[in-house]
């Protein structure tokens, strides 16, 4: 008998292989081996890798820059394994972003509403207006039959279209000004360990977690058995709102403002959650590894502009979609469900 | 006592049709009742009617003489119906645990956690009462298509079912399974449950039933006891007539070498040998019959010859030619038919209607071509001409292929590949999925062509189909022909040992044939009793001991 809580069949019953395991390891390995390098060689590139790799402050930012990522993989985990292909994260991130900055701003920072401190109301706008764009969206594809990826794709120009244009209206400019106080990196990198965590159990303790694996997998096998597939998927789809609300709030507001020029500040977090996601095999403890390899990444060429070291910038924001193409050509261990994309209509 | 399933007056309309005609179904607690018809006769109307996924229009469903009506198959599963469909309805990368209890799963924690123990504890217990060996952490993915048969049961015990109804159970079993399955049968029915089966094989329903229902044309031919009635009545009560094939065909005389096959070597998907070193012929107005269990390289071998496989090594001639590195197109264009193992994969088009999927492989050809554009008149009257001849239903030249039943679109696909005229046909399985009728005349369509000089490589895993129809057998296992024998005298017996893979030494042939010869004629309803694989030669065979 086997206590679900013990981290070897944490590990074990997460994912189907060792490939999660591997993946850990590798990132140990290698983070050992910098700090191994930064110890012996001080003065060299690795020295000050390491000292950036392990300083606080990245830390910090790759906390921060890898909330929207985490959640909105989650999510996105969650409506692809109940078969619907969410690709509109990246949407989702930039109405969550931008509805809870205008919260915050329209209760101001520092009042309150019934009690509760304004930027909690802002985090429960962003989730609203997140999960309001995802059931749309759950709408047009689940019970019109719309094609997913085209449906998701309008989620993402819609929300990049209107969220700049409500801040012009509302604040006379795509960027809203600065709120003045941010929310501080802990609470970023707690509500993604307790997301992973959650969506984990979610996933493989409860039958929830078994009929969304069914849905998308084999609706009719689900269906016969009496379990409505329209509403596991409209489930999976909302969950993927309500995560990325999260993200995107959690994003906006660690930095107290939203920037809605050009990419946004999202600047296609939502399709590298999406990548995220697949590295880590639909296993959201692999999100989180992949997420906050990702951030880091990204995070450390910032530290690495500031030291003088002309690292393109362009080029390793390229490093997430390399990974995951070399991951699905080479390694091709990622099992997207069988009937992921597929409409499903009950024979009545 | 009140029968355990009672259909009492079931008449089922749809616009324009009546799929089931006030129809009587009587079934006792404890026993096996099979449901006989050809395709289209109502069976799988009936049995969804028992199962709430249809309202009858007039009737009324008794379960232990209780009136009931269910809205949804939900309902018919609390009142203790299962259905088994034909095709299993169950989650590939899931365990067999997992499987049996989806949408039922005991919880605990307060519904936070499935209780994983509890559920694999009670699909244990379940096996182990029935005497089912299922490893409850087993993926689906991974185990054979019999045990994923088991699993489905498992699913609807589970739930509580005391009648299961299975449609067309034996479809995708091999016959070591089908035995398996009837063992189930009994282990089930000695428990007291009661098991309702949809087919449209006479051997199956005579072996496995102890009552049997005929349905023709939505309407109930009768009720018989299994131990009470011959093939041949059987037969007759399903088509409405006296169905006779002779497959005894007139000698004919070999004509030229159509296909030659020297130490061919083909592998397959995973670059295992599936193919060994086979070498054989044929020639014109033969057809050689190639039995064998499935997955023995029958289907490398049939690719390899038809174009859709490349050779590893040896050589394909057809009519003095070789066709090693010749294309696809190359061999259609040089009359060789093919009736492909998977119709809906290979041989249609599945969202294309018939007058699409009728000139498919000739769409270059006159007169569908010409000049760089298709004629959709000569199309359609091609396809409707095929449809008329082999009568394909529904006869619409606009239906889409996907909106016709399996026998329906393995017809069209027989008609086409016929009708073109070919000097080889290779047909695979040209039979499967379809009703007795309907194989009587492709039988004879086949033996027609033979009679036209044409040659004929005919793979089926209906042994008296092959037994039947060929003028030489040959038995593959593993690869390689384990031997080459006369239909005419080989036993089944003999057969069953080659396809395990044994072979026979000379004595034992010579002398399962003169005990054949000996005993033919005087016992030929005796051999109608042995065949256990559907078809309807067995029922010939009784015809020639009564004539006898």
């Amino acid at each position: 008998m086997r206590n679900p809580l013990s981290p070897s069949s944490l590990l074990a019953g997460a994912s189907e292989s060792s490939y999660v395991r591997s993946l850990v390891v590798g990132t140990v390995g290698v983070l050992a081996l910098l700090g191994v390098l930064g110890v012996a060689f001080p003065e060299s590139v690795a020295g000050d890798l390491s000292r950036i790799v392990f300083s606080t402050s990245t830390g910090a930012s790759t906390a921060r820059l890898a909330a929207p990522i985490v959640l909105a993989g989650l999510g996105g985990i969650f409506a692809e394994k109940s078969g619907v292909i969410n690709i509109g994260l990246e949407g989702l991130l930039i109405i969550s972003a931008f509805v809870s900055v205008y919260a915050a701003s329209v209760v101001g920072v520092g009042n309150a509403v019934l009690g509760v401190p304004a930027l909690v109301v802002a985090f429960l706008a962003g989730i609203a207006a997140s999960t309001f764009l995802a059931a749309v969206f759950a709408v047009v594809c689940i019970e019109f039959k719309a094609d997913q990826i085209i449906a998701g794709l309008a989620v993402w120009l819609i929300a990049l279209g209107l969220a700049p244009f409500m801040s012009t209206v509302f604040f006379g400019g795509v960027n809203t000004p600065n709120l003045g106080v941010s929310v501080g990196w802990q609470y970023s990198a707690t509500l993604v360990v307790l997301a992973t965590v959650g969506s984990w159990w979610l996933l493989n303790q409860t039958a929830f977690g078994k009929h969304l694996r069914a849905a998308g997998e084999n609706p009719k096998a689900l269906d016969t058995v009496g379990v409505s597939v329209s509403k596991v998927r409209y489930a999976g789809v909302l969950l993927s709102g309500v995560l990325s609300g999260v993200g995107g709030s959690a994003l906006a507001l660690s930095i107290g403002q939203f920037v809605g020029s050009g990419e946004t500040m999202v600047q296609g977090k939502g399709f590298i959650a999406i990548v995220a996601y697949l590295f880590g095999n639909y296993n959201p403890i692999g999100t989180l590894g992949a997420g906050a390899l990702f951030a880091g990444l990204d995070a450390m060429q910032i530290r690495l502009q500031q030291l003088g070291y002309a690292v393109p910038d362009t080029l390793v924001q390229t490093i997430p979609y390399v990974v995951v193409i070399v991951v699905l050509a080479l390694v091709g261990r990622t099992q997207i469900p069988e009937a992921a994309g597929e409409h499903y209509e009950t024979e009545e | 006592m009140n029968p355990a399933v009672h259909l009492d007056g079931i008449t089922k309309r749809f616009p324009g049709v009546v799929a089931n005609d006030d129809v009587d179904l009587a079934v006792e607690r404890g026993s096996v009742h099979a449901l006989l018809g050809e395709n289209g006769a109502g069976k799988t109307t009936l049995m969804n009617v028992l199962y709430g996924l249809y309202q009858p229009t007039e009737g009324t469903v008794r379960l232990d003489g209780e009136p009931r009506s269910f809205d949804s198959p939900r309902d018919a599963i609390d009142a203790g119906v299962g259905m088994i469909h034909q095709h299993f309805m169950l989650v590939d990368p899931m365990t067999v645990w997992e499987n049996v209890v989806l949408g039922n799963e005991p919880k605990s924690w307060g519904g936070l956690r499935v209780d994983r123990e509890a559920a694999r504890e009670a699909v244990v217990e379940l096996s182990e009462r029935y005497g089912f060996d299922v490893d409850p952490d087993a993926k689906i993915a991974d185990i054979s298509v019999g045990e994923q048969q088991r699993v489905e049961i498992l699913k609807a015990l589970y739930r509580g079912a005391d009648v299961l109804i299975m449609d067309e159970p034996t479809a995708v079993l091999t016959p070591q399974e089908v035995e398996e399955l009837y063992g189930v049968f009994d282990e089930l029915t000695e428990q007291g449950k009661t098991i309702i089966f949809i087919s449209h094989k006479l051997g199956e329903a005579l072996s496995a039933a102890d009552d049997i229902t005929v349905l023709r044309d939505g309407v109930n031919v009768g009720t018989v006891a299994a131990a009470d009635v011959t093939r041949e009545e059987l037969a007759e009560m399903m088509v409405g007539r006296e169905v006779l094939m002779d497959p005894a065909t007139s000698p004919q005389e070999a004509g030229e070498r159509v296909l030659e096959v020297t130490d061919l070597s083909v592998e397959d998907d995973r670059g295992v040998e599936a193919v060994s070193d086979l070498s054989f012929e044929l020639r014109g107005g033969e057809i050689l019959g190639i039995a064998g269990v499935d997955g023995n390289g029958q289907s490398q071998l049939v690719e390899a010859v038809t174009g859709l496989r490349e050779t590893a090594s040896g050589e394909i001639r057809y009519r003095g030619e070789s066709m090693v590195g010749k294309t696809r197109r190359d061999r259609i264009d040089r009359g060789m038919a093919f009736i492909p193992e998977d119709r809906q994969e290979r041989g249609l088009v599945m969202s294309y209607d018939l007058t699409e999927n009728g000139i498919l492989g000739s769409q270059h050809d006159e007169p569908f071509a010409r000049g760089g554009r298709l004629d959709w008149g000569a199309a359609r009257d091609h396809a409707e001409s095929v449809i008329e001849q082999y009568d394909v239903r529904p006869p619409d030249a606009e239906a889409e292929a996907e909106s016709l039943s399996g026998g329906n679109q393995q017809k069209f696909i027989v008609g086409r590949e016929f009708e073109r005229d070919p000097e080889l046909v290779v047909a695979t399985h040209p039979t499967r999925g379809v009703d007795i009728g309907s194989t009587e005349f492709l039988h004879d369509r086949l033996l027609e062509l033979r009679a036209e000089g044409k040659a004929v490589l005919l793979v089926s895993s209906k042994l008296d189909e092959v037994q039947g129809l060929s003028d030489r057998l040959a038995v593959i296992h593993e690869g390689e022909f384990t031997g080459v024998v006369d239909p005419a005298t080989v036993t089944e017996e003999e057969i069953g040992l080659l396809m395990a893979g044994e072979s026979l030494d000379d004595d034992s042939v010579e002398g399962a044939a003169l005990h054949d010869a000996a005993v033919d004629g005087a016992d030929g309803a005796e051999g109608a009793d042995d065949a256990s694989n559907d078809g309807i030669d067995g029922a010939t065979g009784g015809e020639e001991g009564v004539d006898a």
